[in-house]
């Protein structure tokens, strides 16, 4: 077997090291690679990476993140704009931690692999978009018209596709 | 002291860690409550858990050695403190007073 194929996925990896807590980083990182090694030794490679992914996405809390100033300050050049877009992009795996967490303990949230698909995307635009209109729009009142319309056009996407109040083709029931 | 009162899951860690003597850390936990009571833990609850009863001071811990297996990375190795000992007891002996109290009757139609 090839050295690679032996490893955790380094990217998954990548964003576990971002996220934890400086202070719990070696222990947690050690008992996620040795539940690789295990994992890998039991089942397959593509599953080995897939309840590795699971575990790290499932250690994303508040009790392993810590204080969130370990997320925004991992450069002294990093500026305000910079740090903002990491609070977006950090937002939308806790926000679909959300429906994740739920479908364990109730039966009425039941959300398909493409539900958390397209709601990330949705809220990864949604972000990236207010996060453009306030890099480009200097005026308070421009910031938050465009940024209202911005969260406006979000709900009423999200509201078409969860029971199709316009009747388009992507509308859900 | 104030009183605390644990958790179904914190019992079990708690249990855990006193049973594993001076050799629990994360992945010796869940595979001992996997293989003890067939229950699927995730390393985040596992954590949580951890953390909050090393807050309570119902366990201690320390860096252990590090092994290839864990990628060069040191285990915490997780030990029960007195209080940690002195609330279990207090939890048995409140679960056993709730056995004793049930009359007898209950569990022999339960049976039929």
């Amino acid at each position: 077997m090839k050295q690679s194929e032996n490893n955790p996925p380094r990217v998954v990896l990548g964003f576990f090291r971002w996220y934890c807590n400086p202070a719990l980083l070696e222990e947690i990182e050690g008992d996620l690679t040795e539940r690789f090694h295990y994992y890998s030794e039991r089942y397959r490679q593509n599953k080995a990476k897939w309840l590795f992914t699971k575990e790290v996405l499932l250690l994303f809390r508040p009790t392993i993140i810590g204080n969130i100033y370990h997320l925004t300050n991992n450069s002294s050049i990093m500026t305000v704009q910079n740090k903002r877009l990491m609070l977006i992009l950090a937002a939308v795996p806790t926000i679909l931690l959300i429906p994740l967490i739920a479908m364990q303990f109730s039966n009425g949230v039941d959300w398909k692999i493409l539900d958390f698909v397209i709601m990330g995307i949705l809220l990864l635009g949604t972000g990236l978009l207010c996060e453009l209109v306030l890099r480009k729009v200097k005026s308070t009142k421009g910031r938050i018209i465009l940024c209202g319309a911005v969260l406006f056009s979000f709900l009423l996407i999200w509201a078409e596709l969860a029971v199709g109040i316009f009747g388009t083709p992507f509308a859900g029931h | 002291m104030s009183q605390y009162h644990l958790g179904e899951f914190e019992e079990i860690v708690l249990l855990t860690v006193a049973i594993l003597n001076g050799e629990a850390y994360g992945v010796s936990i869940i595979s001992e409550i996997e293989d003890r009571l067939q229950r699927k833990v995730s390393l985040g609850a596992m954590q949580t858990v951890l953390k909050r009863l090393e807050e309570k001071d119902l366990v201690k811990s320390e860096f252990g050695e590090a092994t290839n297996v864990r990628g060069g990375k040191r285990k915490r190795l997780y030990e029960i403190t007195a209080s940690g000992r002195q609330i279990l007891s207090r939890t048995k002996a409140q679960r056993n007073s709730l056995w004793d109290a049930i009359p007898k009757v209950v569990f022999k139609f339960s049976e039929k």
